[in-house]
């Protein structure tokens, strides 16, 4: 098998699924983290223990970290919890066309409840623009939503400059960043990034599903989305799963060893795969800054659900954004936003890879692409 | 105690003659086929109804609980040759059992059917000893079912439903009834051999034959990595839902891939539908002949689509001998998803893997083509051996 559909899910670590079984086994550590005798102690501590894991991980305080069930529930908690308590803050939301679902859906939501979106334009690369960004500001926009990596494109997002743009405009605009596509991949520095909420998903870094994290920067209030006993601080009630916190940490902190050695793997694998489908016809979509670990790529004379379905005969696994149906077909959002002609949006097919990856794997790909021009190319 | 038993009112196959012995038997072994899964059941005949319930003696489950005796019987009125059905109480006794019987059928009736509010009582007194006529049976009971249920009024013209009283060997007591699908019983009309596609009509189609007496085999002719695994298992799901209605059937999936890349290449571009309806069905003839089925089923509906004018239709049916049976080519759109709808298969035929990818199909599809067209479009093509290919590459499915 060869797996190149790592945006969309990765194989959870043997070191991540040794420890569950362990945890859920052992006597030390099924306790309810809330509970006052020494079995809820002892699993409070290591809930800690995980927490400040995950939170030196990412250069921040245990304090600022919340667990969640996913990075969906992440980003509803975050945008919708940032501007019902901050309604002082304004009524403007910024944001653009290529974002997740899970941000656009609930700023689709919010708009119909009155608060005011934005969506600034994207270029060919995927950049958001940043002049436009610059002159929609106000004193009315509460929040900045955007994408660290984008999951289709790989775009990677000009954080500096954005917030950059944000202290110069108006410094009470809090910034919430979806980070799902770039942890485990790139080394992420929050405390200096200046964002103040921000999203994960251990899923995305061969952690378990299930499993999300939400960054809320010290100093940042927002209305919790789930109520209850009041766990986390009252910002996420629901008993924590500590074996699921426990196997996120250790994800993350594996994902952090030789960090630069495996993007610089996937960058090789990266450039060797961009420079043989080039040879073949294809078009890259993907922008050439992007992060490596995205490569979406557009093959002539194959509908992009044609390409998954015969890579699918060699037991090779890829994603398609754009879905086809018998009398319209959709084209990607994202691939649209970026004005990427129709023709090449629909045939496009997204290769994402993990540090797990290799140069051998990309080789058979190109030989069975081959192939697969030979048996089933309409062209 | 429950309702113990199913009445089942038989339609057209009263009406047979000679033959009559015939239908009925095979409507009472469809039934027993399609309720297979609900325990011992004794399926027996009296006049022109079928009665349905546990075996003499037995305990069955199914009929001991209102939601799985429901299920019963929305069972038994799927089975073609069924005009109506209703869930029944038999007991034994004389008036005063009937009263009884009467109020507590009444009750879990009027639970179900809360918005029902007027009715009128009809009886039948097969047992000519009992001592009370038909009439004076129906004021009795109305007058006891008023007296217990203040929300009842009667109405003898228009009622809200009909509460009827059997006297035979036994009593029975029953209101309403659930409509069947009528039709004739299958495995009365021969067999047929269904194209199906995964869209809304093909199923509708089989659903029509099968409404005759029909017996099902169907063919489905599969294209990936053109059209994925999903539209396939689809197509499975479609010939189980027919097949709730037909009885079992093979479905044949064949491999078209190749054969449909060598149209593409080697074919005129404009005629590849045509072209490609003629091959599959001189396939789905070969295997209707090997299955020993007397002809073909499709859901083609005229003027729909390219390949569906007069003048389409006329070159695609000249390639087989057997008749091919086209129960939608009148109906609209709308009636065929009405249709679709009723069995409960629209959902599954509208899930979007069908035709995924339209690579296959021509921007502009010769819609009225004639005899040069088609020398033109197969002189490349090697058809014999397309169509052998076809029935030689071949997955019987068991549905």
């Amino acid at each position: 098998m060869i797996y190149f559909d790592n945006s969309a899910t990765t194989k959870p670590l043997a070191e991540v699924c040794d420890l569950v079984y362990q945890d859920l086994r052992d006597d030390e550590l099924w306790g309810n983290p809330g509970s006052l005798h020494e079995l809820g102690t002892s699993a409070y501590k290591a809930y800690i223990k995980a927490k400040e894991d995950i939170a030196s991980c990412l250069s921040v305080r245990e304090q600022e970290l919340v667990f969640t069930s996913c990075a969906t529930e992440s980003a509803n908690t975050a945008i919708r919890g940032y501007l019902s308590r901050n309604r002082r803050s304004g009524r403007t939301v910024i944001t653009t066309k290529t974002e997740h679902r899970a941000t656009l859906s609930v700023l689709e939501k919010l708009s119909s409840e009155g608060i005011n979106v934005i969506y600034i334009d994207v270029d060919k690369n995927g950049c958001p623009d940043l002049d436009m960004l610059k002159n929609s500001i106000t004193g009315d926009t509460a929040l900045l939503c955007f994408t660290h990596v984008n999951n289709e494109t790989g775009a990677i997002l000009p954080l500096k400059e954005i917030i950059d743009i944000r202290d110069g405009s108006n410094r009470n605009t809090a910034v919430y960043v979806d980070f799902v596509q770039s942890a485990g991949k790139l080394k992420i520095d929050l405390k200096a990034s200046g964002v103040d909420l921000a999203s994960f998903s251990a899923h995305k870094f061969h952690g378990l599903k299930g499993s999300g994290l939400l960054y809320v920067k010290n100093g940042i209030r927002i209305d919790p989305f789930i109520l209850g006993g009041g766990q986390q601080n009252g910002q996420r009630s629901g008993t924590e799963s500590l074996y699921l916190l426990r196997s996120t940490a250790l994800a993350l902190k594996m994902s952090q060893e030789d960090i630069e050695g495996h993007l610089k793997n996937v960058s090789d694998i990266n450039s060797y795969l961009r420079t043989e489908l080039k040879k073949r016809g294809a078009t890259i979509l993907s922008p050439e800054d992007a992060l490596p670990y995205v490569l979406n790529v557009s093959f002539d004379g194959f509908e992009s659900e044609t390409m998954l379905h015969c890579l699918e005969r060699y037991n090779i696994y890829v994603s398609t954004i754009s879905a086809c149906s018998s009398k319209t077909k959709k084209i990607s959002y994202v691939l649209e936003a970026m004005g990427v002609d129709r023709k090449l949006a629909t045939n496009a097919v997204r290769l994402s890879f993990s540090r797990f990856n290799t140069m051998e794997e990309a080789k058979i790909f190109i030989e069975k692409i081959d192939e697969i021009y030979q048996l089933f190319a309409l062209r | 105690m429950s309702n113990n038993v199913i009445l089942a009112r038989m339609g057209e196959v009263t009406l047979k003659g000679l033959n009559r012995g015939n239908f009925e038997s095979k409507l009472k072994n469809n039934l027993k086929y399609r309720l297979r899964s609900f325990g011992k059941l004794d399926i027996y005949q009296s006049q022109s109804r079928i009665w349905i319930e546990p075996c003499q003696g037995e305990e069955n489950p199914y009929f001991q609980n209102e939601e799985t005796a429901t299920e019963i019987l929305n069972a038994v009125v799927q089975v073609f040759g069924i005009v109506s059905a209703s869930l029944a109480r038999k007991f034994e006794g004389g008036i005063d059992e009937i009263r009884q019987n009467a109020v507590e059928y009444m009750k879990e009736y009027l639970k179900i059917n809360p918005d029902h509010h007027t009715f009128k009582v009809e009886s039948k007194r097969g047992n000519k000893q009992f001592p009370m006529t038909s009439p004076e049976i129906s004021n009795e009971i109305g007058g006891y079912l008023l007296e217990n249920f203040d929300c009842l009024k009667v109405d003898v013209n228009k009622p809200d439903f009909i509460f009827n009283v059997e006297v035979r060997d036994f009593c029975y007591v029953y209101a309403g009834k659930v409509m069947g699908h009528r039709g004739l019983p299958v495995g009365t009309a021969g067999k047929g051999m269904l194209l199906l596609s995964g869209g809304i009509d093909s199923p509708v189609a089989g659903y029509m034959m099968a409404s005759r007496g029909m017996m099902l085999e169907a063919v489905y002719f599969h294209s990936f990595p053109y059209t994925s695994d999903r539209a396939k298992d689809k197509v499975i799901d479609l010939a189980k839902i027919v097949s709730r209605f037909s009885g079992r059937m093979k479905l044949h999936v064949v491999n078209f891939t190749q054969i449909q890349l060598d149209m593409y290449k080697n074919s005129r571009q404009d005629m590849l539908t045509v072209t490609m309806r003629r091959v599959m069905l001189q396939i789905a003839e070969k295997l209707a002949q090997r299955n020993g089925c007397g002809c073909l089923i499709t859901g083609e509906s005229l003027g729909q689509v390219a390949s569906q004018t007069l003048e389409a239709i006329q070159f695609t049916n000249e390639v087989v001998d057997l008749p091919i049976f086209r129960p939608l080519i009148g109906l609209d759109k709308e009636a065929t998803c009405e249709i679709s709808r009723k069995i409960g298969a629209f959902e599954t035929s509208i899930l979007p893997y069908e035709d995924c990818c339209t690579v296959f199909v021509a921007k502009h599809p010769k819609t009225h083509p004639n005899r040069d067209d088609i020398i033109e479009a197969e002189q490349n093509l090697d058809i014999a051996k397309m169509v052998e290919d076809g029935v030689n590459g071949i997955e019987t499915i068991i549905i």
